[in-house]
């Protein structure tokens, strides 16, 4: 089969020794060439702010989930977080700091490179890469080519350091970048997904159509932010008041500790009786000066307060709000807003949520809740506003003189249509009206081979995660289309990198060319041109 | 930092040779007055003038270069330190720490890259499991069997499972955790299902038939998602991925095997079914023109891989309600924070894995005895042996045998000495966990030679230490020679004929004078460091209390005081994590003539000789920075 083709075509160049053992060997002869070149299974490394995890391509889980946490970069021999928990490390006194400054240790970078060392960056990078195929993967390093899995937006600094120490440190054969959005979407089972990424410095709402990324929409109502508010309620209710500048009084671990395990999410704005019940609850979480021994009692219904807080804005004006801090619910409406209708309608039936929000319990409820209601109150239109609410109101008044006074309901959906048909969108359980023949045989020719996709409705599909999706493809033998190649990386760097997506752009999923084939997409690049390397999306 | 004072760490040198980046160098030649002043990285600079800059042991970098001494190597060719970023590691084989069973290469990775036997590690706890009885009946061994933690008392019965024998542990709870039921009629269907999922879909070859019409495809699957007890539902992890993976697999295989050139799965597998079909209506000529003819009837109706639709496929719709499920299992009073796993019980843990009750008993993680090659010139550098029990090294070139080992202790002046500095007078040794500011403290800096040549050793070091805590260091013997570290039997012949060195110096006599050596040995060397501890922010430098003769130390306390009077209201300017920390980077270079018998036959050996002569003596130099720990120094 091809793949084996490419598999043994790609393998990294070897000394062929088969060839002089053949003549003198009585087995080597009959044996192929392929059978000496056993590709090793690749290493997919999915690398974030927080987080990396590793592990091996065809397995269903990463091997290790490694943090950037200070303990991480101690000094090699010093011990001291070992005495986390004793005696003498509760002799330390936390000082207080501010949200910001209490976050950075934490994380391996920022988007926003102005005071990053990106030495120390690399230097955390190798540290950590180096650990995991020491204690978890148990493999030589650089042996296996390596599998990336990457947000879709990163700086070129910041990915050039990447590359540029994981080439220089090993001798990876190569390496394959994929985006982390499509590939949740392959580990859910789909093609096409709106892709909720609750990540540690923003949220990143991607619509994932045919694999490519169609739009995009971020905002920073994220895990940071979270945590942040988490340490300024515990510090609130352990020392009585709010402490000046925002300060932070509580340990950053403890209080992702707590975050992890009790924070949740009212499912809908309103709760209903059993949620009410729920909510009178309390609970009681170690108290944060002293957590070997006494325990701190807080209502159960204080610990949704940050997440509503923060991921959804609540008991913030829509208008208060600026571009990069809408709430998630209105980041993922806006972005089904911009994709095509039938792309919206394919989209949002096949929402996924990944990243270490969507783990809050009830979070992912309240976000479809959400949008539901923003559909239902404005249909698909991005226009706001009194006037348009008037004239909303005159037309339905008019509707209303005409045709005999439909239910309430009905109104609603007359709202929705009414407003969406400016943007003309259809939802799909509505009966096509117009009769067009062409239309109708493309219909009939569509129903006699195809399941028609749900779409229209909203619906949340579960995910293995992006790791898994990338470890899923890469055992398939598909190639990414954004392979780097030792060799070429090490002459030029990301500079190296052709442009050529311009006139292709797709997505790495869905180009995986064989390299013996002409691109048969631009029907340009002829065999010899195979050299240069792109960095798709990234470039 | 938190080992005790006083210590030292040896940077490595490889911190000041940054890989180069391609991408960033290029980048700079093309607009060097764009590139230059937003500049994210220090090491362009650094490059620059990397003889005249200070190490730092305090900047963040440095954590990640700075190394006890003991953990670092040496290369022999490439006559420099090596520490575990300059070299390369190969694994010589894996065990199991528990057992110390050896894994063979083979079998590694199929076991996942732990223990296959009895070994396992306590979920809560992270201590190891042992294998014993559930009920105790009267000493007499019988099942069921059960894993128990000894230190936390947790047991695999907290989770509902028990084991028929007390071997093989790790298969049976395989066995038990894959199939995810615990009623065993239940565990039987799964495993039928499992084997009809693959036949049915592999005789599927073209898209035509695999997907049933829309009318049944639909409520049947979400028939499936509101029952599970349909059990044709992978219901973990693993068989999700499972179900996933065959998936993907058949589709590729019908989409590849019906008609379309073998190696061309990319473009049906890229492209919209509904989108590709109005393309080849209108523009076949074309495309049967770009691609050749052969494919063209194919082309026509390129089977298209489809999505999952149904959960046996992978597809995992969420009930509406788990959600407020677990909501209510979280508040619940019988869950509370400890029914609830910490993050870092998680870490290996299934991701679903939320409550304590879902923890799975870990295996041992093997580990591995690794080999290491210098990063640059390949040569082994460490060799162990490759049997787990066997704590011997074949090769093993630790740096310790070839830097001078240092060592640093406080000098202690006796109560009566005539000692020109009246501060320094306290009898006791000072507590070098608490030093005060502004009072100076002598120390001790010993370097012991490994090497069978004398070596010559320069030490640097600037006047001040680096960052906000300013401290003066003085090395009062900056230059001086050690010994080789000839045979302990030449030491015991001089000393008949000599008087014993260490016995005539004795401490109580002397005074640390500049530009003397305190005490030599065979091979080892002391010198003095006088070392006068800064004062921390936020700190008032007690100017009237300090010795009004010290001129210079009295400028510097005002200095001080005047920074930090000014910025102390701004949090920001308190005092930082391990600021308080007194470490003194010294620059060593050390210079010898390596003549001797072992060092020249390893240069023959490897070729790499230097400009020596004929008898193998040539001048050898190595320069490196350390970091001595003295003290910390307490506020006030």
């Amino acid at each position: 089969m091809s793949q084996r083709h490419s598999q043994s075509a790609r393998s990294p160049p070897r000394t062929p020794q088969h060839q002089l053992r053949s003549n003198n060997n009585s087995f080597a002869s009959n044996s192929s060439g392929s059978t000496y070149r056993v590709e090793e299974d690749a290493v997919i490394f999915e690398l974030g702010a927080r987080w990396l995890r590793a592990g091996f391509e065809g397995e269903s889980e990463p091997k290790c989930i490694v943090g950037f946490g200070p303990e991480e970069s101690r000094r090699a021999g010093d011990y001291r977080g070992y005495l986390k928990g004793t005696a003498a490390a509760e002799d330390i006194p936390i000082r207080p700091a501010k949200p910001e400054d209490w976050a950075k240790p934490y994380e391996l970078w920022k988007m926003d490179l102005r005071d990053i060392d990106l030495g120390l960056v690399e230097d955390k990078i190798e540290r950590a890469v180096r650990e995991t195929y020491n204690k978890y993967l148990l493999a030589d390093a650089g042996v296996a080519r390596l599998v990336l899995v990457l947000p879709s937006v990163i700086p070129h600094p910041l990915l050039s350091s990447v590359l540029t120490t994981l080439f220089n440190r090993w001798r990876f054969p190569s390496i394959t970048l994929l985006t982390s959005a499509t590939m949740a979407t392959t580990a859910a089972g789909l093609r096409s997904a709106l892709v909720v990424d609750i990540g540690w410095a923003e949220t990143v709402v991607t619509g994932v159509y045919e694999y490519r990324e169609v739009a995009t929409k971020r905002t920073t109502r994220a895990m940071k932010s979270l945590i942040q508010e988490t340490g300024r309620l515990i510090t609130r209710i352990s020392t009585g008041e709010p402490q000046p500048d925002d300060a932070i009084l509580v340990d950053f671990e403890y209080c992702e500790e707590v975050a992890s395990r009790f924070l949740w999410c009212k499912p809908s704005r309103h709760l209903d009786e059993a949620m009410a019940g729920v909510a009178g609850r309390t609970v009681s979480i170690p108290s944060p000066s002293d957590p070997g021994s006494s325990y701190l009692d807080i209502p159960f219904s204080n610990l949704t307060e940050p997440v509503e807080k923060v991921l959804f804005a609540e008991s913030i004006a829509e208008s208060e709000l600026d571009d990069e801090e809408k709430p998630i619910s209105g980041v993922v409406y806006n972005t089904l807003l911009n994709l095509p209708p039938d792309v919206r309608g394919i989209c949002m039936s096949r929402i996924v949520f990944i990243g270490g929000g969507s783990k809050i319990a009830g979070v992912r409820r309240r976000v479809l809740n959400e949008v539901a209601y923003l559909v239902e109150q404005y249909g698909w239109s991005p226009v706001r506003g009194k006037v348009i609410d008037r004239q909303i109101q005159k037309l339905r008044n008019l509707r209303l003189s005409r045709q005999h006074p439909p239910t309430p309901s009905e109104t609603q959906e007359q709202t929705a249509s009414g407003s969406a048909s400016e943007t003309g969108y259809e939802t799909a359980d509505e009966p096509e009206t117009e009769i067009d023949p062409i239309e109708q045989k493309l219909q009939r020719g569509r129903e006699k081979d195809v399941v028609r996709p749900v779409q229209g409705i909203l619906r949340e599909i579960e995910t293995l995660g992006a790791w898994a999706g990338a470890s899923l493809l890469t055992s398939l033998k598909v190639r990414g289309h954004v392979e780097i190649e030792r060799e070429k990386y090490l002459q030029h760097g990301l500079a190296g990198a052709s442009r050529e997506w311009d006139h292709n752009h797709r997505d790495v999923k869905d180009s995986n060319l064989h390299s013996q084939l002409p691109d048969r997409r631009s029907g340009l690049r002829s065999g010899g041109d195979r050299s240069s390397w792109t960095l798709a999306g990234w470039g | 930092m938190s080992r005790p004072f006083p210590y030292t760490y040896i940077s490595c040198p490889c911190a000041n040779t940054p890989a180069p980046d391609p991408f960033r160098k290029r980048k700079s030649r093309e607009s060097p007055q764009k590139a230059s002043p937003e500049k994210p990285r220090l090491e362009p600079q650094l490059d620059d003038d990397e003889d005249e800059q200070t190490f730092d042991p305090r900047a963040p970098r440095s954590n990640f270069s700075l190394y006890p001494p003991e953990q670092l190597l040496y290369c022999e060719d490439c006559h420099q330190i090596k520490c575990p970023r300059c070299i390369t590691e190969e694994i010589v084989c894996w065990y199991c720490p528990n057992c110390l069973f050896e894994t063979p290469s083979s079998m590694v990775r199929s076991e996942g890259n732990r223990c296959a036997r009895n070994c396992f590690n306590c979920p809560a706890c992270t201590a190891p499991l042992s294998v014993t009885t559930a009920e105790n009946r009267g000493g007499e061994q019988s099942d069921p069997w059960v894993l128990s933690c000894g230190y936390c008392m947790w047991t695999t019965l907290d989770i509902g499972i028990m084991f028929d024998k007390p071997t093989n542990i790790r298969t049976q709870l395989s066995k038990l955790t894959t199939e995810p039921a615990t009623p065993p009629s239940r565990t039987r269907q799964i495993s039928k299902t499992f084997g009809d999922l693959k036949s049915p879909l592999s005789m599927y070859s073209s898209i035509d038939e695999q997907i049933p019409p829309a009318g049944e495809g639909r409520p049947g699957n979400e028939d499936a998602a509101e029952h599970p007890q349909n059990t044709s539902i992978p219901r973990t992890y693993d068989a999700r991925f499972a179900a996933l993976k065959n998936f993907y697999k058949d589709q590729i295989a019908s989409t590849t095997a019906s008609g379309v050139d073998p190696g061309d799965f990319g473009a049906p597998f890229s492209s919209p079914n509904t989108l590709h079909r109005i393309m080849s209506i209108y523009t076949a000529t074309r495309i049967t023109a770009l691609y050749g003819t052969g494919s063209k009837k194919a082309r026509n109706k390129p089977p298209v891989m489809r999505e999952a639709l149904s959960a046996s496929e992978g597809l995992s719709i969420p009930k509406a309600d788990s959600e407020t499920a677990l909501i209510q299992r979280m508040a619940s009073d019988d869950c509370g924070w400890d029914g609830l796993a910490s993050l870092e019980q998680r870490t290996f843990q299934s991701p679903d894995a939320r409550f304590v009750e879902d923890l799975l008993p870990l295996p041992s993680l093997l580990r591995t005895k690794r080999s290491k090659r210098c990063k640059t010139c390949k040569h082994i550098l460490v060799k162990p042996e490759f049997k787990p029990s066997s704590t011997r090294y074949r090769i093993r070139l630790i740096a310790l045998s070839y830097v001078p080992l240092t060592t640093l202790r406080p000098l202690i002046l006796p109560p009566n000495t005539s000692a020109p500095l009246p501060s320094l007078s306290s009898s006791a040794a000072p507590n070098l966990d608490a030093l005060p500011p502004q009072k100076p403290v002598q120390l001790l800096l010993t370097l012991k030679n490994h090497m069978f040549d004398p070596v010559r050793i320069t030490l640097a070091t600037s006047s001040v230490t680096p960052g906000r805590v300013a401290s003066k260091v003085t090395i009062l013997c900056p230059q001086f020679d050690i010994g080789a570290n000839s045979d302990v039997w030449d030491e015991a012949l001089q000393s008949a004929t000599a008087p014993d060195r260490s016995s005539r110096t004795s401490p109580y006599e002397k005074v640390a004078e500049a530009g003397k050596v305190w005490d030599r040995g065979r091979n080892w060397t002391t010198v003095v460091l006088e070392v006068v501890p800064g004062s921390l922010p936020g700190f008032k430098a007690p100017t009237t209390t300090e010795d009004e003769s010290d001129d210079e130390d009295n400028d510097d306390n005002i200095r001080a005081g005047l920074d930090w009077s000014g910025q102390s209201k701004d949090p920001g300017q308190q005092v930082q994590p391990d600021e308080d920390v007194l470490e003194i980077p010294v620059l060593v270079r050390m210079e010898w003539d390596s003549d001797s018998q072992t060092e020249s036959e390893q240069g023959i050996s490897s070729g790499g000789r230097g400009l020596g002569g004929d008898a193998g003596s040539m001048k050898r130099e190595l320069a490196y920075w350390m970091a001595l720990g003295v003290g910390r120094i307490v506020s006030a």
